[in-house]
């Protein structure tokens, strides 16, 4: 038994290590291109002359506009999530704790409704943005991302709130609490997992997007990351592969620290709102 | 609507009065139902809430839609798709988007509308039973319970109407006109045609064939890519959650950052990674491994299936790897040592403990994982564009039917009546699919118990 | 519309809705509310020039600006999806005064009514070599301003190939030796139909037939013997080996740029717009004509013409002409040219010093003669995909040329046909 048990510890191991070589490979490999001088797809992961000649490129304006739409994401991406996160937890909230009309069906059916592909609509969405005068914004974005995300993550904010005891709410409100206060400071707090899960999700999405993104936005200074770097590699001719890779590196990097600050809230985050939800 | 709640009386006593019916007639004004019941600051509100929005959206619904002469408006535009075709003429699509947001807002009118009508009857009711009829305070205390989760709601819903609701009016139209790239304003006008382009999708050669084949594809593709990633995610969360074993959460670490790098990026860099002269499958890893002259990735659909089921499942695996993490956290230890004591192997207990627990607590989550592929557009797009061309369709060797839709509504040469009709099929599928997990799953069995 | 709207205001959930609809009202004013009429001076126009291609023009709207008294806007809009966009913003009320589009997509544009004819029609064209011309004319009408003539060429690396093959015989016989030392002689993008037209048409296929001055979608000659002779032709280089395998499909071009620049292969037949780039990476480039083929015809490559035309809601036409007129004169082309290597179709400019002694201007000059332009007609839409999915097939063996040409045929047919439906 003991020897079994320490040969199946060996396996896995071993298991274990072969599956984080496969992961970590390619985002080494991209680490290294970046390093490489010259223009072109290499298989060195490990450069014999390295350089960061293309990390300085990527801020150098006269080669891409690199830091704009750098900074164009990461604002896009913060509004999007105070926003998402604001109309996704109350509306989990609601469809948590109240009784209204509609409020069995009305959550799957959006989750349903938008499981229809959207590419044929995009001109109906152009000629809304236009009516609205919000074509060419960042703000038309943001609202399309958040209406985007509400379907699927009030779900599992309601999943998690449901595991919150409702005494709280009732004991509350014998105290005399208003019902957006019991939301904000009894119930809130104590979902910080799931809001941290959310809040992660609805930041990544614009680092995503490259349709929306590309339809939404006209003007070149308005432009995001993914529009910016899917066009440095799909340009047929005159492409240059280190200095997207160096730009891949650098838009990954906030992401991947964030990932890891916030990992501790996932297992709690994702499991109670998705399963029991 | 739940703005006043009605007391049951424990005798219903026949009614002397007909306040109700009175309320309800007179209430043809806005608001007059409810004056007629003495709610004067609520009868006021309903008035000029009625009056001022149809007010402001008079002329969106019967004025100004489209260039020709005479008050022609928004819902004249849905029914027409306009009638002088030209630069200074009508333009069918936008008519077509006004129309539906023009109606949009005509159905939240009504509804309000028809709120005024059901709050009269449902005082004049009261009345009638000689019940005591909410004072203002009553009213705004009650109108602030009850109404809370509605005014907490419209943001959102407001929302879900014009990013998720109007396209899909949006797409459901367009599905039964004629419009394409050669059939366009501002040159042509675009006409309804009824269910043709249904009918093309089984009668045109072309397109059968390649409806059939996509579809064929799309239903391998998920199959495979998705049970790939739930199978690898249950495997290793099981692995790192053995007891005893050293390292977890470096482990656990290293393997999540395929979930922490956008797939955007990753799609990208596995793109070029598979390229046939430079990428290093054919430079440096299959050569190390014995293989010489490389693998057609790009351009042999058998290869670039595989490899794209390979990417996602480098891709997916660790979203279900966490879920999996916690749901082992919560199974409780004495399970496993009863088993034990009953000479259950460590398989054993796998098979009968830990997979049911995982799939039964899952489950809608696993569901979602496969509409999810489905619809994977970004994976085929970014990686080879569906390529590489197979003979005799039109649609790419990789292509499923999402991005097949893609190609034929914002490709070269745009079908947008036809790729209208594909969605709508496609998305038949994918939602009966969906209703039957949804209602099935715990969560909405369970509803009405919290 | 504000009082309605502070009206409006009383109500939450109706004010979100209601000036949505506010807004919704007031957008088909947008179209009619400037009244210029003939040659009264518009404040501005609009112009949609390629991106990170506007320095000169900016600089010739600039020098308008002073002279005329008309502001010019130049807005950076990627020529390849002008067309799309224009589509849009132009019913929206908000498209340009002017597009830049490859030629060959005015019979598109013109069937879609987005673009006018030229109020100055023939006498526009007056300055504008032959090809040119007959490049922005459609059905018998003129609908734009050439800017530059483009077709693929020879570029060579001068370090290995002291002049230009004469046939492509030798161009062949370079490229074995080369395989030998595991290099690439000549590399072309073959399994793209923009290139492949070359070989294809030297042979003796065609798109569309000709018939008096007019191309006739109904007679293809995609699948005749000289096309699949053609296609035979460009299977064999992939066949052998002398065109890698990453040469095909979507990255090829990359890859291609990647080997000539890395001095692993000895030419590539491209494009001028490829020639900065390559000069970048230290190639002492040389350019001529292409090689004539095994056959003794020339490759017949497509010509393109980037043509600026006028947007059919442009309320500004007989300016917006006016502007091109200079914008695509003598002095502005050329200033493009230096700044960009945009080849002129100027007929004075051939003789001119600068252009003349330029290599590449002069290839591309050469070439052009020996090519067709690029069919405008919208039926040419249909054409390029099944004809990549065909020379894709060919190119990496999987079935011969004459099926695959049979099946390119038949499906350009079919869609055509489904369009017409």
């Amino acid at each position: 038994m003991r020897k079994q048990n320490r040969i199946n510890m060996a396996l896995s191991y071993l298991i274990l290590t072969i599956a984080s070589i496969i992961i970590v490979y390619p985002l080494l490999w991209v680490v290294g291109t970046s390093l490489n001088p010259g223009k072109s797809i290499t298989s060195d992961i490990f450069p014999s002359n390295p350089t960061l000649i293309h990390y300085f490129d990527l801020f150098d304006a006269t080669q891409t506009d690199y830091g704009m739409w750098y900074l164009n994401t990461i604002k896009i991406a913060v509004i999007t999530m105070v926003v998402s996160v604001a109309l996704i937890t109350l509306t989990g909230y609601i469809f948590s704790r109240y009784r209204f009309v509609g409020r069995k069906n009305s959550l799957i059916l959006f989750l349903v409704l938008q499981m229809v592909p959207q590419f044929v609509a995009i001109i109906a969405i152009y000629v809304l943005l236009n009516m609205l005068q919000l074509f060419d914004t960042h703000l038309a974005l943001i609202l399309l991302y958040a209406g985007g995300a509400i379907p699927m993550n009030t779900y599992l904010a309601k999943g998690y709130f449901d595991t919150i005891p409702k005494e709280l709410d009732e004991a509350a409100r014998m105290d005399g609490a208003g019902h957006l206060r019991i939301f904000w400071q009894i119930i809130l707090p104590l979902a910080k997992p799931m809001v941290a899960v959310i809040a992660l999700f609805n930041f990544m999405a614009p680092f995503n997007d490259f349709i929306l993104a590309s339809l939404v936005l006209r003007s070149p200074e308005k432009q995001t990351l993914a529009v910016g770097l899917y066009n440095m590699v799909s340009e047929q001719f005159d492409n240059n592969f280190t200095l997207f890779a160096a730009g891949a590196v650098l838009s990954a990097v906030p992401i991947v620290l964030l990932f890891f600050a916030f990992q501790r809230f996932f297992v709690s985050g994702l499991t109670a709102g998705g399963t029991k939800g | 609507m739940a703005a006043i709640a009605t007391p049951q009386p424990t005798k219903t006593p026949k009614p002397k009065t007909n306040h109700r019916t009175i309320a309800a007639a007179i209430s043809i004004v806005p608001g007059m139902g409810q004056l007629y019941n003495k709610q004067f600051l609520k009868g006021a509100t309903f008035f000029i809430v009625v009056l001022s929005y149809f007010l402001v959206n008079f002329e969106l619904f019967f004025k100004g839609a489209g260039n020709g002469p005479g008050d022609r408006g928004a819902i004249w535009g849905l029914i027409t798709l306009g009638e002088v075709p030209g630069v200074r003429g009508d333009h069918s699509i936008f008519l077509m988007v006004e129309g539906i947001i023009a109606l949009i807002l005509l159905v939240f009118g009504i509804a309000i509308y028809v709120w005024n009508f059901i709050d009269a009857y449902r005082i004049g009711k009261l009345r009638d039973l000689e019940l005591e009829v909410p004072s203002l305070k009553m009213q705004l205390r009650n109108f602030r319970d009850n109404g809370f989760p509605y005014a907490m709601l419209i943001p959102s819903l407001v929302l879900l109407v014009f990013t998720v609701v109007l396209p899909l009016i949006f797409t459901f139209l367009i599905a039964f006109t004629n419009y394409k790239f050669n059939n366009s304003p501002p040159a042509k006008l675009v006409d309804w045609i009824g269910i043709q382009n249904f009918l093309n999708i089984f009668t045109v050669d072309i397109f059968r064939d390649t409806f059939v084949s996509v579809l064929g594809w799309t239903l391998v593709w998920t199959v495979a890519s998705t049970t790939g990633v739930i199978a690898i995610g249950i495997g290793l969360a099981v692995l790192l959650n053995q007891k005893g074993l050293k390292g977890k959460r470096f482990f656990r670490s290293i393997l999540i950052l395929s979930w922490a790098v956008p797939a955007f990026i990753t799609i990208l860099i596995f793109r070029s990674m598979f390229n046939e002269t430079f990428g290093v499958f054919n430079t440096t890893l299959l050569p190390a491994i014995g293989i010489d002259g490389g693998a057609e990735w790009m351009t042999d659909p058998t290869y670039t299936k595989l490899a794209l089921i390979g990417i996602q499942w480098w891709l997916g695996f660790p979203y279900i790897m966490t879920l999996t993490t916690g749901i082992l956290q919560s199974i409780p230890e004495d399970l496993y040592e009863a088993a034990t004591i009953d000479g259950a192997t460590s398989g054993e207990k796998f098979r009968l403990i830990t997979l049911p627990m995982i799939l039964f607590a899952t489950a809608p989550i696993l569901i979602t994982q496969y509409t999810f592929n489905f619809n994977n557009f970004n994976i085929i797009y970014l990686f080879n564009n569906g390529g590489p061309a197979v003979p005799g369709q039109s649609a790419g060797g990789t292509d499923i039917l999402i991005s097949w839709i893609y190609k034929l509504s914002l490709g070269s040469n745009p079908q947008y009546g036809f790729a209208a009709a594909i969605t709508l099929v496609l998305s038949f599928f994918i939602m009966t699919i969906a209703v039957i997990q949804f209602k099935r799953s715990k969560s909405f069995k369970d509803e009405d118990m919290i | 519309m504000e009082i309605k709207k502070l009206v409006a205001g009383l109500s939450v959930s109706v004010m979100a809705i209601g000036a949505l609809a506010a807004c919704g009202g007031g957008t088909d004013s947008g179209s009619s509310d400037t009244s210029s009429e003939g040659g009264k001076k518009p404040t501005k126009i609009v112009i949609w020039e390629d991106t990170e291609k506007a320095e000169t023009t900016k600089a010739a709207a600039k020098a308008f600006e002073e002279k005329e008294g008309v502001k010019v806007e130049v807005k950076e809009v990627k020529m390849t999806d002008q067309q799309k966009k224009v589509a849009l913003d132009g019913p929206a009320g908000k498209g340009p005064d002017i597009i830049l589009l490859p030629h060959d997509q005015i019979g598109t544009v013109v069937d879609q009514g987005l673009i006018a004819e030229l109020k100055d029609g023939e006498k526009a064209l007056e300055p504008f070599i032959d090809t040119a011309k007959s490049a922005v004319t459609f059905d018998g009408k003129v609908y734009g301003y050439p800017k530059a003539v483009e077709t693929p060429i020879l570029l060579f690396n001068k370090d290995e190939l002291k002049e230009a093959p004469a046939s492509m015989d030798d161009l062949y016989k370079i490229s074995t030796e080369q395989k030998k030392d595991g290099k690439y002689g000549f590399l072309a993008l073959w399994d793209n139909f923009y290139f492949a037209h070359g070989p294809i048409g030297g042979y003796g296929g065609y798109v569309f037939k000709e018939n008096g001055g007019k191309l006739d979608p109904a007679d293809i000659g995609l699948n005749n013997k000289g096309a699949v002779e053609g296609m035979d032709y460009i299977g064999k280089w992939y066949k052998e080996g002398l065109f890698p395998k990453g040469l095909i499909g979507g990255g090829g071009g990359q890859a291609m740029d990647q080997l000539f620049g890395d001095k692993k292969a000895v030419a590539v037949m491209n494009g001028p717009w490829a020639v900065a780039s390559y000069k970048e990476k230290g190639i002492n480039l040389g350019a001529s004509a292409l090689p004539k083929l095994p056959n003794g015809e020339a490759i017949k490559t497509f010509v393109g013409v980037k043509t600026y035309a006028v947007s059919a809601y442009s309320e500004n036409q007989e300016w917006a002409e006016k502007f091109l007129a200079s914008l695509t004169g003598e002095e502005n082309a050329k200033a493009m040219f230096e700044k960009y290597n945009e080849i002129p179709p100027v007929t004075s400019l051939q003789e001119d010093a600068t252009i003349k002694d330029n290599e590449v201007a002069a290839a591309v000059f050469a070439q052009s003669k020996d090519g067709v332009p690029m069919p405008n007609i919208a039926e040419m839409g249909q054409v390029w995909e099944p004809m990549a999915a065909a020379l894709q097939l060919v190119a990496t063996n999987k079935q011969d040329a004459q099926k695959s040409a049979d099946d390119a045929v038949k499906q350009i047919k079919q869609q055509i046909e489904a369009n017409n439906q």
